[in-house]
């Protein structure tokens, strides 16, 4: 692994260094058949990764509807969509599966020199999922930590290349788990990709994941000089 | 910076005179007034618009209440942009005072972010200060200040207060005399006509040979076609 260091904690990744990880891992992709493409932005070169995908989501709706968000249409919905046939009157719980779109995105921060996760998921009506349910859908090992400073973690913003809003885990803290994984990782002269290394941990929070066989990826031929 | 203390106070104290009208779609129970207001350049639509959201919610129903959100000729208008930065985007070739509509219907989901809180505007506006600093600084000076410094330079910007303001802001415009600049320096070009909201990309304040880099310089490296050549 060669990544310029700006002290002897930091790992930063430059953005050519960014680009091959990605390439790499984007080849692992098609052999597994995981879904995951490079997109080049026509106008300045620049691009993401990018990966589409469905997930069922299971849905329990209490008889209570007293909603903790403002929006009570989606619940009210929901209950409407599915009545016991053996119940005329639908007061009790009832739960419905729904379809959700997930799309990530993976850039790269200039400014932090990291690469950063860009996710949105809407229902296959279009509807796209509130900051709330996406927080609701995240693993219960992160609630913790997420309900602390949510505002730290999870934000919506502009995305960069196609100006339309995306949920963002935020990148901050990124340099300190990669910077004790690489240290080890170049002692051993071992090749360590980036990417997989860094989704492989934050991925899983917001619901992505990654198939083992991401770990035994290898450059085809040497891109690190330094190994 | 003390020298350019005068140019700082303009640049804080601009405003843009704005005439908001309530989209015509709207319910009503009578007629809405148009509502006029100076909104400051350095500030935010959501941050500096209460008084304009009061004013239609007085002859509106509650249950026809949604979040507000502005529009400029049929162009949503993203509040996390400063003020300033959107009337140069949208209307700077038109007469004032600004027309923005108001909707409080329909919150166009694909084009706008979401804003249910001050807080939310607080923490983009922190992001912002914090990335600017990684570049010039590599966020060595926001990291040192505690958490009450940060909360005054909020403070400042809400309540319009260009001395509380500088007070923090002066230490994340200055760097040490050995040096001769920021590390990079942050800045983002927007284009009204692209896709991509800006252009933003690692630049450092001096050459390789040791000259300033000046603007021009900046323009030339990461937006040629912005310098036409007649």
């Amino acid at each position: 692994v060669s990544c310029s260091m700006a002290g002897e904690e930091d790992f930063f990744l430059e953005e050519k260094r960014f680009k091959q990880y990605c390439e790499d891992f984007v080849k692992h992709s098609q052999q597994i058949g995981d879904g995951w493409e490079w997109r080049t932005s026509k106008d300045l070169g620049d691009g993401y990764l990018s990966k589409t995908h469905f997930q069922v989501r299971s849905r329990h709706i209490p008889p209570d509807l007293e909603e903790k968000n403002n929006d009570n249409t989606e619940q009210m919905l929901f209950a409407h969509v599915e009545e016991p046939s053996d119940d005329s009157q639908a007061a009790g719980a009832c739960s419905t599966e729904e379809v959700v779109r997930y799309e990530y995105h993976v850039l790269y921060s200039s400014s932090y020199q990291v690469p950063v996760l860009y996710f949105r998921a809407c229902f296959l009506d279009g509807r796209p999922l509130t900051l709330d349910e996406i927080w609701g859908s995240v693993h219960a090992s992160y609630q913790a930590r997420l309900q602390e400073g949510p505002w730290d973690t999870i934000t919506q913003q502009e995305h960069p290349i196609l100006g339309q809003p995306f949920f963002v885990l935020h990148p901050c803290r990124t340099n300190e788990f990669i910077s004790a994984v690489l240290r080890g990782s170049q002692e051993h002269h071992r090749y360590t990709n980036y990417i997989t290394l860094w989704l492989s941990t934050v991925g899983p929070v917001v619901g992505l994941n990654l198939p083992l066989s991401y770990a035994k990826l290898a450059p085809e031929q040497s891109t690190d000089a330094a190994l | 910076m003390t020298d350019d203390k005068d140019v700082l106070r303009d640049v804080w104290f601009g405003r843009i005179p704005t005439c908001f009208t309530l989209y015509q779609d709207e319910i009503t129970e009578r007629e809405a007034e148009p509502y006029y207001l100076l909104l400051p350049r350095i500030s935010y639509l959501t941050l500096v618009t209460d008084k304009v959201k009061k004013h239609f919610q007085k002859v509106m129903r509650q249950e026809e209440v949604s979040e507000i959100w502005f529009e400029y000729e049929g162009t949503p208008l993203k509040w996390h942009y400063p003020i300033g930065l959107l009337f140069d985007l949208h209307a700077s070739n038109t007469a004032l005072p600004w027309s923005i509509t108001v909707h409080f219907k329909n919150f166009p989901e694909k084009d706008l972010l979401h804003c249910h809180s001050k807080d939310v505007i607080e923490a983009h506006f922190m992001a912002c200060i914090k990335e600017a600093d990684a570049l010039k600084h590599k966020s060595q000076v926001i990291n040192e200040m505690q958490k009450k410094d940060h909360k005054q330079l909020w403070m400042g910007l809400q309540n319009d207060k260009f001395e509380q303001f500088w007070a923090i802001n002066r230490k994340l415009m200055e760097y040490p005399p050995e040096d001769n600049g920021f590390r990079y320096i942050p800045f983002r070009i927007y284009q009204a006509t692209t896709e991509r909201p800006f252009i933003q990309k690692l630049f450092r304040p001096i050459a390789s040979g040791g000259q300033l880099h000046t603007l021009g310089d900046l323009l030339k490296d990461v937006c040629p076609s912005a310098i036409t050549p007649e």
